[in-house]
């Protein structure tokens, strides 16, 4: 048995996802006013405006990618008519226009938050370092996807990778099938488990307040004031 | 599901269903309302304080503040006034969205929270310390070395503040005020704060040491321009106005240049409710204002031209009213209350006449007492000359003749006649003068005249009214010659005439002049004019105003409820007046206070007399040949010489050591001492300090500032201020010496101008504020939530008390307690280095309602200097009365009331009383102290005690002193009024009493007016219904003013004078190079909604609500030709400095003038200018000031000096400025 590799894709992972589950809740308990994007559109509002767009569209595409990557198992893939070779084109093209997107945008943030007086003024320590952390994951992510590829030749991560992902939806993870991963693709999932671990405790927990209810709305929306009791 | 359940559980309760109805429309979430909590819990509060706002806002609203667990957490406006009567709308509640933000400074970044001195003063200070046992040597170390004392005064402004304790910094304020009286004289140190009304005990904390020190203090209101000169001239009463609540009784409103919605919030209503019951209201206001909003008709004037305005209404008024129909009512009031029919000579000037004066009871050989003092009518019944009871010789020869019946010196009734016009010897031309923007000239009109025979001389005599006819060019007969035929001639002073400079049509001006007379007639004189500061910051503002209260007084309104002028006194207005100034300037113990005029002051202590650009000669009459002076500076010297207005610094040499010498020359009495002086001073061996104002003896050494933003919010020229008064490094004047442009005689004038003249400036605040941060040292005071004071206004009739809802937090303390300490400090100090007792001599000018008004008989200008009469104290120059000053003393002074308020009769307005009762119960009532020479005397040692003493000792707030007023008025006048207060006797105000409802204070003489049958407050109305005399010449209102100076200047009668005609930059100054477009527009400074009053600039809330920063308004049209957009940086500049500010592009604005609205600090968002390269300046900074000689004449009736009564005001009004575009936007905190 390999320890550590046992340690860094069975342990640690879980490690991670409960610390991510236990620390949402105990944040959303406590912290109801701090639950916030803590905005500084107030004071300065050029770099945010490219900024943020850039990264934050983009990262949809980067999110997109990963969820067909990791979760669609490659026999559906194939058995769906498409070649190894197709989804591999299509796979590092995309991957890499919205990576380089995601990765601007995260740049000008980075450097925003950085040297500009205001936000430096306004900012913890936890906003720079996801800061940081983001950007380290990302630009590993597109150092897999692109220069990897092209400089190893292409890395067939739907064997590897994507089975051990799922494995730990269903309490399976098989730490063996890492083993032989290259090293920059295990810094990025291992990073990744980092970034999730963080997640509660930073600005991050802006994510799961996106206002996807607003569809489905009524217009007029009645609280009962003891709508507990009542509630029974 | 418990109560308890976590927030995410409750989440998830998102999934379940919920009760949809109303087609989906609506729905019943059932996440509960428990986030309401936070909420309510914000809003709750363990304790309620009545307290109020100490601003200048003329508000004085009573609030109650609620504090949790020692915290303020908010305020609300109190509601329980009493009642203002059945069909009537109440005071409650008052108060306005800047007042009930005030919390925000007790918390606020901005506060002040301990003493702070600059770093550099203060290791200066401990090193000179350590060398030398004397703090006073120690002093000296620093500031008599030129390097030292250069390096501590150049870096105000620059930030440095350091922490120190209390009584480092009181021990360094003792020492630096102790070597200054001791070096060169007392009179050196100098105190500064406005508008006493705002609060009282803070008013007199630092007013009550300085007096006691022997310094000198400064008037405030003159200085902000808001004191209106023609008031005193008119009425011989500084300001009094009817309270808000009888704006709504009037039947008729015009708005003048007064935005009441905004400026007066919480009084607005009544001219509102007003409209509900029919009456009319006009608005004349440059700009589309908020009070044009509820106006009926707006008259857009070019800013500035009022007066033309007032004048073409007049005309009307008198053609229509008085000529072609004789309104009996007008009449009748004329008659009685004015100087219409009073007579006046002409004086004879080649073939044609001149203005002279008021016939006199001296020019016709009568034997009467003051016969100079008496002025005459033509009597109808008998057709002789009379003289009628009232003048101002009846006042002071006590014979109970000072009054407005008709009977005359003999005791017999009379009818005056109005008119010489069909009983005339001959008609004569008159050369009256005439302004206007483009010329000087004189008009030449006929005027009806009688010629009188006394012994050889022979008097050409004619009634004010026909000369006010001819000056109006209101034709009467075909005999009158220089007239214009009717309104559509052009000629002065037309509705026609007035539209080239007003912009306003004339058909407009006749229905306004029209329906305002015609309400008057039909409501027996319920037409008003609420008079604003928009037409008060004038250079000219007193011609203008009495221009304008020209209507109120033809028309009958004056003294009458629901009519006359309501001018924007507010705070200024100080109901406890009597008890108040006793304890503020420290009358208890010394009769002899410093009371300075703080323009005159300020004009020469910041060197701003070198810039001046205007010879006099460009305003003076046509029909005199030059100026007596051509620079104002001249003027003010001789003032100072005749006694007619204070001059402090007082002499080129130390009054201890003047006084020594008299000692030493033999003099031993007082007397001897006055005689002596006044020879030196004859001889020209002892000077007035103000004729050498930068002689280093000369210079005001120390400034104490306390509530108030003198440098950057008052302080016109404010980069003069910085520049010469406190030598700081910043360079934003960009004018150069002014000496080529105009000179002086009297005053010295060599060299370079000083920089850095004062030593110290201290100053205490709650906030930051501009003046903090260029002050030396910082002293953490109260805010109006943490003590204990009074607060009356104008508009309402109440007293307000303020109390402590939480004691002053950090280190600040209440003013009373800080200049306590001071004192304390002092007195100690002084024990061993100051121990003797110093002999003062204090030269003060005849003052009005006094018998000194009666020094100077007609007018006429003789100065002793120049030989042309002899020196005489108190008669041809100022009083000089000799005060012991005993350093040991000052704490023990300061905290008890002393025994000359038991021994002198106090009073105001020259109703004086003895208070000996009062101040014998005020010790059961308030303590005493137990030792030394306070012993036995009433205990002034907190706030409370003396809020009770000044209630106490007021007839406004002390029924038994009232009836003691009004006895004292009823002897006087003959008149009688003993009992008009009879039923308030028994009413006495305590702090308590006042804290547990607001009272409505007690009529009293000292004010012009009483309130009748539990009706509103109107001022002038014991003049007019009870026939007291006004306090003037001739004890009427008068139209005419014959001191010769004023027929210098041609304001005899009331004319019409544009603005001066400045531009931006003169040849001799530094022209910033050109960037791109630049536009010249008139510069005016009113009083904006987001940074005044109750509220500063700097605070969140008030940023928030607008541009986030300092703005200047501009005409869009304006904006476009120098390609300014909305919220574009820009610069405003002229040859007195530079601010910068964003633009607001707005329609509101008239083309051809700015606005940059009053007291925007430079502490807040001002970027650099691009062509000083400094922090980009205040709305002062363009501005500086200019001095009317007019408003420095003294020792004659009415124009006799007051503190804060009569002086040149600080207006600023007539500047121009270029703008233009500031490229870029830097910042020097960057």
């Amino acid at each position: 048995m390999d320890y550590s590799g046992q340690f860094a894709w069975v342990i640690f992972p879980y490690m991670m996802i409960v610390l991510t589950i236990v620390g949402h809740v105990y944040r959303y308990n406590t912290d109801q006013m701090g639950w916030t994007t803590k905005s500084s559109e107030l004071l300065e509002k050029k770099d945010l405006r490219l900024g943020s767009m850039l990264f934050h569209y983009g990262f949809l595409f980067v999110i997109g990618g990963h969820i067909i990557g990791l979760f669609i198992p490659r026999s559906m893939v194939t058995a769906a008519g498409i070649s190894n070779e197709l989804y591999h084109e299509i796979a590092i093209s995309t991957g890499a226009i919205a990576g380089i997107v995601t990765l601007i945008g995260l740049w000008i943030l980075t450097k925003r938050r950085f040297t500009n007086k205001r936000i430096i003024a306004t900012s913890s320590f936890t906003d720079k370092l996801i800061l940081i952390l983001l950007l380290a994951e990302i630009l590993l992510g597109i150092y897999n996807t692109l220069f990897h590829n092209l400089i190893f030749g292409d890395y067939y991560y739907r064997e590897t990778i994507s089975p051990w992902f799922r494995g730990l939806f269903v309490f399976a993870p098989n730490a063996k099938l890492m083993a032989n991963v290259p090293f920059a693709f295990k810094l990025h999932i291992l990073l990744a488990f980092v970034i999730f671990g963080l997640w509660p405790f930073t600005r991050l927990v802006h994510v799961w307040s996106f206002p996807i209810a607003y569809i489905r709305r009524t217009r007029m929306i009645y609280r009962r004031r003891c709508g507990d009791i009542l509630d029974k | 599901m418990n109560k308890k359940a976590s927030y995410i559980f409750k989440k998830m309760r998102f999934f379940k269903e919920r009760e949809v109805y109303s087609n989906g429309l609506s729905s019943l979430n059932s996440q509960g309302r428990e986030w309401e909590n936070f909420y309510r819990n914000r809003w709750q509060h363990d304790k309620v304080v009545r307290t109020t706002h100490g601003v200048n806002c003329t508000g004085s609203c009573s609030w109650n503040v609620f504090v949790k667990e020692g915290i303020i957490t908010w305020e609300m406006q109190a509601t329980d006034y009493p009642t203002t009567g059945p069909d009537m709308p109440e005071y409650e509640p008052r108060g306005c969205p800047r007042g009930a933000s005030f919390s925000w400074y007790t918390y606020s970044p901005l506060r002040v929270k301990h003493p702070y001195i600059r770093g550099i003063l203060l290791e200066f200070w401990r090193k000179a310390l350590s060398k030398s046992d004397s703090p006073i040597e120690a002093w000296a170390s620093i500031v008599e070395d030129p390097k030292k004392s250069r390096a501590y005064k150049k870096a105000r402004g620059k930030g440095g503040f350091v922490r120190a304790s209390w009584s480092e910094l009181n021990e360094l304020i003792a020492a630096q005020t102790l070597y200054t009286s001791k070096k060169y004289g007392p009179d050196r140190v100098i105190g500064f704060t406005p508008i006493p009304a705002m609060s009282m005990v803070s008013y007199a904390s630092g007013a009550r040491f300085i007096s006691l020190m022997g310094g000198s203090m400064l008037s405030f209101y003159d200085w902000y321009a808001d004191l209106p000169p023609a008031s005193p001239q008119m009425w011989g009463e500084q300001t009094d106005v009817p309270e808000s609540g009888d704006w709504f009784n009037a039947g008729y409103i015009i708005m003048w240049g007064s935005n009441v919605p905004m400026t007066r919030t919480p009084d607005a209503h009544f001219m509102t409710e007003a409209r509900y019951k029919g009456t009319k209201v006009i608005s004349i206001s440059p700009d589309y204002a908020e009070s044009v909003k509820f106006a009926d008709e707006w008259l857009g004037v070019d800013p500035g031209s009022d007066g033309a305005l007032a004048q073409a209404m007049t005309h009307v008024i008198l053609k229509e009213f008085y000529i072609d129909n004789q309104t009996e009512y007008f009449y009748e009031y004329a008659k009685k209350y004015t100087d219409l029919p009073f007579l006046m000579t002409l004086k004879q000037d080649g073939d044609m006449f001149i203005i002279d004066r008021f016939l006199r009871a001296s020019d016709l050989d009568s034997s009467v007492t003051n016969p100079e003092w008496k002025t005459v009518v033509l009597d109808k019944i008998s057709g002789k000359l009379v003289i009628p009871n009232g003048s101002i010789g009846h006042r002071w020869e006590h014979k109970a003749k000072w009054n407005l019946n008709s009977i005359d010196e003999n005791g017999k009734e009379f009818d005056p006649e109005m008119t010489m016009l069909g009983q005339e010897d001959e008609m004569v031309i008159v050369k009256l003068p005439y302004f206007d923007n483009k010329q000087r000239m004189v008009l030449e009109r006929s005027v009806p005249v009688k010629r009188i025979k006394v012994g050889k001389k022979i008097y050409y005599v004619t009634m004010v009214f026909d000369v006010m006819l001819a000056n109006y060019g209101v034709k009467r007969s075909e005999k009158d010659i220089g007239y214009p035929e009717n309104y559509e001639d052009k000629a002065p002073y037309t509705p026609s005439w007035q539209e080239e400079f007003t912009r306003i049509s004339p058909q407009q001006v006749v229905k306004i002049a029209r329906e305002f007379a015609q309400n008057a007639i039909d409501t027996k004189g319920r037409s008003m004019i609420i008079m604003g500061a928009g037409i008060n910051h004038w250079f000219h503002s007193d011609i203008n105003y009495r221009t304008i209260l020209n209507l109120v007084v033809l028309t009958g309104c004056e003294g009458v409820s629901g009519g006359g002028w309501a001018h924007y006194v507010g705070q200024e207005k100080l109901r406890p007046f009597e008890g108040w100034s006793t304890v503020a300037f420290a009358k208890d113990w010394s009769p002899a206070p410093r009371l300075q005029n703080g323009t005159s002051f300020f004009y020469f202590a910041t060197d701003q007399f070198r810039y001046e650009e205007t010879p006099m000669s460009n305003l003076i009459s046509p029909t005199v040949e030059k100026a007596r002076y051509e620079h104002p500076a001249d003027y003010n010297v001789m003032s100072a010489r005749l006694g007619w207005s204070a001059s402090y610094p007082q002499f080129n040499k130390n009054t201890f050591t003047l006084t020594k010498e008299a000692k030493e020359s033999g003099a031993s009495t007082d007397k001897e001492i006055v005689k002596y002086v006044a020879k030196e001073l004859k001889e020209k061996k002892v000077h007035f300090a103000i004729e050498d104002p930068d002689a280093p003896d000369n210079f005001p050494r120390t400034l104490f500032v306390w509530r108030a933003n003198l440098i950057a919010a008052s302080g016109k020229g404010h980069e003069y201020f910085l520049k010469h008064l406190l030598g700081t490094q910043q360079g934003g004047v960009l004018s150069n010496d002014s000496k080529e442009l105009n000179s002086t005689i009297e005053v010295k004038w060599e060299g370079e101008a000083p920089e850095g003249k004062l030593d110290l400036l201290v100053n205490l605040e709650f906030r930051m504020s501009g003046t903090a941060l260029y002050s030396d040292i910082v002293l953490p005071a109260a805010t109006w939530y943490e003590k204990d004071d009074m607060s009356s206004t104008d508009m309402h009739p109440f007293i307000h008390p303020f109390n402590p809802a939480i004691t002053p937090p950090w280190e600040a303390k209440a003013d009373w307690d800080i200049f306590k300490n001071i004192s304390k400090t002092v007195s100690s100090m002084a024990e061993k280095y100051l121990p003797d007792v110093q002999t003062d001599i204090v030269a003060s000018p005849m003052m009005h309602d006094t018998p000194g008004e009666m020094a100077q008989p007609f007018g006429h200008i003789k100065d002793w200097s120049k030989g042309e009469v002899d020196a005489i104290p108190g008669k041809t120059m100022p009083n000089l009365t000799v005060v012991e000053r005993d350093y040991t003393q000052i704490y023990k002074k300061y905290s008890s009331l002393g025994p000359l308020a038991r021994e002198n009769p106090i009073g105001a307005n020259g109703v004086n009383f003895s208070v000996k009762e009062e101040y014998d119960a005020l010790k059961h009532l308030i303590g005493i102290q137990n030792e030394g020479i306070a012993k036995n005397m009433p205990n002034l040692d907190n706030a409370k005690n003396v809020v009770n003493a000044m209630l106490s000792l007021s007839s406004a707030s002390n029924g038994k002193v009232a009836q003691k007023a009004w006895a004292v008025e009823a002897e006087k006048t003959g008149l009688d009024i003993g009992d008009i207060e009879k039923t308030k006797e028994e009413e006495h105000f305590t702090h308590e009493s006042i804290t547990v409802q607001p009272r409505e204070s007690i009529s009293t003489p000292v004010f012009t007016g009483h309130v009748k049958n539990g009706g509103r407050y109107t001022p002038f109305n014991n003049n007019i219904d009870l026939l007291m005399p006004f306090r003037t010449l001739t004890g009427r209102q008068q139209f005419f003013m014959d001191h010769e100076m004023m027929l210098e200047y041609g304001e005899g009668f009331p004319v019409y004078k544009p603005t001066i005609a400045t531009q931006p930059f003169t040849e001799i100054d530094n022209v910033p190079v050109e960037t791109g477009k630049t536009i010249n527009l008139k510069y005016l400074t009113p009083h904006g909604k987001w940074n005044i009053h109750s509220m500063y600039f700097d605070s969140e809330r008030m940023l928030t609500l607008f541009r986030g920063g300092p703005t200047v308004w501009i005409n869009n049209e304006d904006a476009d030709s120098i390609n300014v957009k909305d919220n574009d940086w820009i610069e405003v500049y002229n040859r007195r400095g530079v601010v910068t500010a964003r633009a607001v592009v707005s329609h509101k604005m008239q083309k051809g003038s700015t606005y940059m609205y009053h007291a925007q600090d430079r502490t807040i968002n001002t970027p650099v200018s691009g062509i000083t390269k400094e922090s980009g300046g205040t709305h002062n900074s363009p501005t500086s000031i200019f001095l009317k000689p007019t408003h420095l004449i003294g020792g004659y009736a009415q124009f006799s000096y007051g503190f804060n009564y009569y002086g040149p005001t600080g207006h600023q009004r007539d500047a121009r400025v270029f703008i233009r575009k500031l490229r870029k936007a830097v910042w020097h905190e960057d």
